[in-house]
């Protein structure tokens, strides 16, 4: 799940180079999107002759809906020179592929969201290495709960159970410490061999 | 020389570190070694330390080599991926520079390129075990050196001042366990939280350096015990360096907190890191207080 | 369809050490998402049980879910599926739900699988589209390309040397980003605008983890709150909601349909060439679940036929009446006693005599709900109007404050509630301010806030979110001892009371972003939507619609020669929507949003399939249509409509 953020103003009026056409996805409806901010910065940017028009829907990931909702609004992309998009990387990518002989551009940076792909943003988050440490740790992942990502232990970053580059985050080896603790299972961490992780991803593996 | 055959022999070892110049310039840093460590027993090198960009870590070592002093290379994990970890242990191997301390690194948003990406590709763990690997004639890829083999004395830091006791002693067997020789604390200043620790990681059977850095007035050690992992700095302390200005100024009474604390602790340990951070001058005199010399 | 499968079962030679000194086996394995949705079950959980036990391992007992991560969803199954006797948990998921059960059990949890690593996230169209969420957008400078994703070495300043035939170094099949993007550039002239750029550094500092935590609590904590689910459309009201109320011009003709409620129509008691006044009856009540219906003008009966009726899209019986513009009072129109003098019985007799139904959209007959037969704790008053756009009941709540209150006085008296509560969502403070002013000292009256999510007007959440109850499948709110109420029908059963006015007219919102001019309106019932529109200016811009109510549950008018009945709370005219519907990715998005916790997915594959009996086993019949799931449906399926063909075979199989 990705959520969203508007670039800096001057950098998405020096985006438009003449006029514009702005998509904004409300995709998944999920997405951390200034809505209002947006909607505010393209009312100006309408009043100021700068827009040839606005569409709003959602989804345009999804290459057959976007194709359908752009057409209807063919005449007023025709006359822009820049397709302004206000979606995630996906959706700029998707807009970019169809309008391939257009200037898009996006008007937002992405994030990641905690919970990946999950049905709903978790405190917990996957990375999808590819080789599930959760065994060894009580089922707390140090990839995505140590801002190292270490597998081999606590660093000596921590202060008060915290993590040493987000205060407020707690150090995700102190939890794993405690969890183990908790199910008896400390003694796993110290027998299980040195562990170096494997960058490869699942097609490169795949490959051989 | 293995620092590692010192502790064999059971030498009461003491080493202190340097920082390696922001600028081409090492002149000063090797004349300074020269004149106040050249006593101890090796001289640590630090790597980028605290996330601030310097000169690496490799040629300091070198240069502190050739004029005669024992250095310790610092190798983080935070700036280089194996690949680059392998050939600057080889490179060091080569050039006669046989004691390494493994650390993970400080994150790089805490230092002054708060932009770069963390590598972390390995970490202090792992680079021990990588260390084991090159020693046995293997690269992390598992292919074989051509020629000699390194062979390192192998450290690591420990924080036993830390507010997550368990988790320390954990990871610290996981560095025996991947190869660790021996450990230098950070710095310590509460004796009877340290000497609890040493009464647990006893077990280990491992030499450990008990750290100092010496204390130089009231607001550093306010700024570290907020912002230092690992350190806690009792009042009484603080209120001692606040009581003279012009005494913690001068360096006096930061020495003789530094000698009592060591003079509490060296019979727990079987060695004294001395981070010194700029104090370099003070170390001698440090050591004859303390009784060291 | 790309196949995004996030993991598999671990290899034998990384089970076989795992389960070594590990027994009595509980295995739990997520039926996965993003994939195409055929099968119900994945193997991956009958293989790891045969593989446990030829390794002599007790398995007692497993469980497959979908969507494991469901936290909420999962831990209800979880309770009573482990049975005695366990002592280890294996978890075949991604490392989403392994986390969730490790975090909630007590026993060890183990994965017995890994995830399968992939760059970047994709979208919920499962492209080949993906993002990496560098959090520093760079297809401005490559025409769209992603350098992140697409390039093998992340490379944001060209080329590297190792493309091959324009191929990736790493990836003989996967053409060279920069190639692409050196292609694509020259085609738009773009070429200089890369060349020009300065040198491009990446920033990882940039992921703000501390605005990523505190979102994702927000979300998750909107998600739960209350109750599970629901979605938050964009409100849009602030084009209507600073609009006072304005009396709509006297109709010409009135169309008042005999069904405008729940249950039976009807019966007309005038016939073509009477005579009626305001206020006078034209339709009697034809059963228990029925209504009276009443002259909103006074003027000649020219017609008592079938016309279209707006929400049933069908003709349906209605009187037709021609006013004379004088507005003449029907005698029965006069003051009741106050509401002190009035016994319990007097007012339902009141309330069922003015024809007054639940204003809300759902037209059941408010004298129904006022005879519950059970103990009442207490009366919710529903002034939540959760749908987008709509702001008649904000502007009712805002003009008729002291009405309300007395209406809500009068439903409390005659279910002898100790307790009534005002609701009212937050994206009212003015009306909020106003009703706690208001009822400041009053005894047994409560103003309620709740935070704006969609779709709180309905009974059920609102009787969760207000009191936290849960009311039984099948059941009425009376079973938990509530009874809700729209503030415009309280306002309503008011007027009842203190002129003796039965309900003859409502207050309309014309709003959205295809009419001229939006506005709130007191309309006559009976009264054209046509009118109504030609009113405010007309309909602006291409491919708009109308639609009679919000835009979830509204009913789309294709014909505008239909009238305002007693649940019109709105006209909209929105931009249509076009979509073309593709097959489900099994995203669970419907499964997150559905307030009832319900799995709306498998209502689609079901009633494909027509097996309306596994609809009703997945309780379809609990399902209120609010369309949470088919307005968060990425694939664009019809929900709703196959749920509602389940819910009607359903019905006819009784």
């Amino acid at each position: 799940m990705l959520i969203t953020q508007l670039k800096d103003r001057e950098i998405i009026e020096s985006l438009i180079c003449g006029k514009a056409f702005v998509i904004n996805c409300h995709g998944c409806k999920e997405v951390f999107f200034d809505e209002k901010g947006a909607n505010e910065l393209q009312k100006e940017l309408m009043e100021a002759g700068k827009l040839t028009g606005i569409l709003t829907t959602d989804y345009i990931c999804n290459p057959e809906n976007m194709k359908l909702r752009l057409e209807r609004y063919a005449k007023q992309i025709e006359e822009a020179d820049t397709v302004l998009v206000f979606s995630c990387g996906v959706g700029v990518q998707t807009v970019s592929e169809y309008l391939a002989d257009k200037r898009v551009c996006a008007a937002c940076d992405t994030f990641a969201l905690p919970g990946y792909q999950g049905v709903t943003p978790l405190e917990y988050d996957c990375d999808q290495c590819g080789e599930c440490y959760l065994n060894l740790t009580g089922g707390i992942c140090p990839i995505t709960a140590c801002s190292k990502s270490l597998v081999n232990g606590q660093c000596g970053g921590a202060k008060d159970g915290k993590c040493e580059v987000n205060h407020d985050m707690e150090c995700g080896w102190e939890r794993i410490q405690r969890r183990l603790a908790q199910v008896g299972r400390l003694d796993v961490l110290k027998k299980c061999p040195v562990q170096v992780r494997n960058y490869a991803t699942y097609k490169d593996i795949n490959k051989e | 020389m293995r620092i590692s055959e010192l502790f064999e022999r059971g030498e009461f070892v003491i080493t202190a570190e340097v920082g390696p110049p922001k600028g081409t310039n090492i002149d000063k840093v090797i004349e300074e070694a020269k004149e106040y460590l050249s006593g101890i027993h090796a001289v640590n090198v630090t790597d980028n330390q605290s996330s601030v960009m310097r000169m690496s870590s490799l040629p300091v070592c070198i240069a502190l080599k050739q004029a005669g002093l024992n250095p310790i290379l610092q190798m983080t994990c935070r700036d280089r991926n194996r690949m680059a970890i392998e050939g600057d242990l080889l490179g060091a191997a080569c050039f006669g520079i046989d004691n390494v301390l493994a650390l993970t690194g400080d994150h790089p948003t805490l230092g002054d390129h708060p932009t770069a990406k963390p590598v972390f590709d390995l970490d202090s763990v792992s680079l021990l075990h990588c260390m084991c690997q090159l020693e046995s004639g293997k690269d992390l890829g598992g292919n074989d050196l051509v020629g000699d083999f390194p062979k390192f004395a192998k450290g690591a830091v420990v924080s036993p001042c830390s507010d997550s006791v368990d988790a320390q002693l954990a990871k610290m067997e996981r560095k025996i366990m991947a190869g660790c020789e021996f450990f230098q604390t950070q710095a310590v200043y509460d004796t009877d939280k340290f000497l609890s620790f040493m009464e647990k990681a006893k077990q280990f059977g491992k030499p450990i350096q008990l750290g100092i850095v010496i204390p130089k007035n009231a607001g550093m050690c306010r700024y570290m015990n907020k912002n230092v992992a690992g350190i806690s700095i009792p009042d009484s302390i603080i209120d001692e360096l606040a009581a003279d200005k012009e005494k913690a100024k001068s360096g006096e009474t930061g020495v003789a907190i530094a000698a009592r604390i060591i003079r509490e602790c060296k019979d727990a340990v079987q060695g004294l890191h001395i981070m010194a951070m700029g104090w370099e001058s003070k170390v001698p005199g440090l050591l004859e207080q303390a009784g060291l010399k | 369809m790309e196949d995004y499968t996030k993991y598999k079962l671990k290899g034998t030679d990384e089970l076989i050490p795992l389960l070594s000194d590990l027994d009595n086996i509980f295995v739990l394995a997520c039926n996965k998402c993003f994939k195409e949705f055929e099968t119900f079950d994945e193997p991956d959980c009958e293989k790891f049980v045969e593989f446990a036990k030829e390794q002599g391992k007790t398995v007692t007992g497993s469980l497959k879910v979908d969507f494991l991560c469901n936290k909420t969803q999962t831990l209800k199954k979880l309770q009573e599926a482990i049975p005695e006797g366990t002592e280890n948990i294996f978890v075949i998921s991604c490392g989403l739900g392994i986390q969730t059960i490790a975090d909630a059990c007590p026993l060890p949890v183990f994965a017995a699988s890994n995830s399968l690593n992939y760059q970047g996230h994709h979208g919920m169209a499962l492209t080949k589209k993906a993002c990496d969420a560098c959090a520093q957008c760079y297809l401005n400078i490559t025409g769209g390309i992603c350098p992140i994703v697409d390039c093998s070495k992340s490379l944001l300043n060209g080329q590297c040397g190792g493309a091959k035939n324009g191929k990736c170094e790493v990836d003989p099949n996967k053409d060279c980003a920069w190639e692409k993007i050196q292609q694509r550039l020259a085609a738009q002239g773009r070429l200089d605008e890369l060349k020009n750029q300065p040198v491009q550094l990446r920033d990882y500092s940039k992921v703000n983890f501390k605005v990523i935590n505190e979102y994702v609590k927000s979300v998750r904590e909107a998600r739960l709150d209350g109750y599970y689910g629901g979605v938050h459309p964009s409100e849009k009201k602030e084009l209507a909601e600073h609009i006072p109320l304005v009396r709509f011009p006297e109709p010409d003709t009135v169309v008042i349909p005999l069904s405008q409620h729940a249950g039976a129509p009807a019966n007309p008691i005038v016939a073509v060439g009477d005579t009626v006044a305001v206020g006078q009856k034209i339709g009697e009540i034809a059963g228990f679940i029925s209504a009276n219906v009443h002259s909103s003008v006074s003027g000649t009966v020219v017609a008592v036929e079938p016309r279209l009726h707006p929400t049933q899209g069908r003709e349906v019986m209605s009187v037709v009446i021609k006013s004379d513009g004088k507005n003449t009072l029907h005698e029965s129109v006069k003051p009741r006693k106050p509401l002190e003098e009035l016994t319990p019985d007097e007012i339902v007799d009141l309330v069922n005599e003015s024809g007054i139904v639940g204003m809300g959209g759902a037209g059941f007959p408010t004298y129904v709900k006022l005879k519950p037969g059970k103990p009442i704790d207490a009366v919710l008053l529903n002034g939540c109007e959760c749908e987008p756009l709509l702001t008649a009941d904000h502007r009712v709540l805002l003009e008729y404050a002291d009405d309300v209150i007395y209406g809500l006085k009068a439903v409390m008296k005659a279910v002898a509630a100790p307790k009534g509560i005002i609701v009212i969502e937050d994206n009212k403070p003015d009306a909020i301010e106003l009703m706690q002013a208001k009822v400041e000292g009053m005894e047994g009256i409560e103003v309620a806030v709740a935070r704006t999510k969609y779709p709180q007007g309905a009974e059920k959440m609102l009787i969760k979110r207000v009191l936290g109850k849960q009311v039984p499948s099948g059941g009425l709110p009376a079973d938990v001892g509530a009874v809700v109420c729209n503030v415009s029908t309280v306002k309503a059963i008011s007027d009842a009371i203190k002129t003796g006015m039965p309900l003859i007219e409502r207050v309309v919102t014309v709003t959205g972003e295809k009419i001229a001019n939006p506005g709130n309106f007191i309309v006559k019932i009976g009264t054209s939507a046509k009118e109504l529109i030609d009113y405010c200016g007309g309909i602006v811009g291409d491919y708009a619609e109308v639609k009679a109510g919000g835009p979830m549950m509204g009913f789309l008018l294709p014909d505008l020669n239909v009238p305002i009945i007693k649940g019109s709370n709105g006209l909209i005219c929105i931009e249509s929507d076009i979509s073309t519907e593709v097959s489900c990715i099994k995203c669970g998005r419907c499964v997150d949003v559905c307030p009832m916790e319900l799995k709306p997915l498998y209502f689609s594959k079901l009633a494909d399939a027509e097996d309306w009996l596994g609809m009703k086993e997945r309780n379809v019949m609990d399902c209120i249509e609010c369309r949470s799931c088919e307005y968060i449906c990425s694939s664009k399926i019809p929900l709703v409509s196959k749920i509602k063909a389940g819910k009607n075979a359903i019905r006819g199989m009784k």
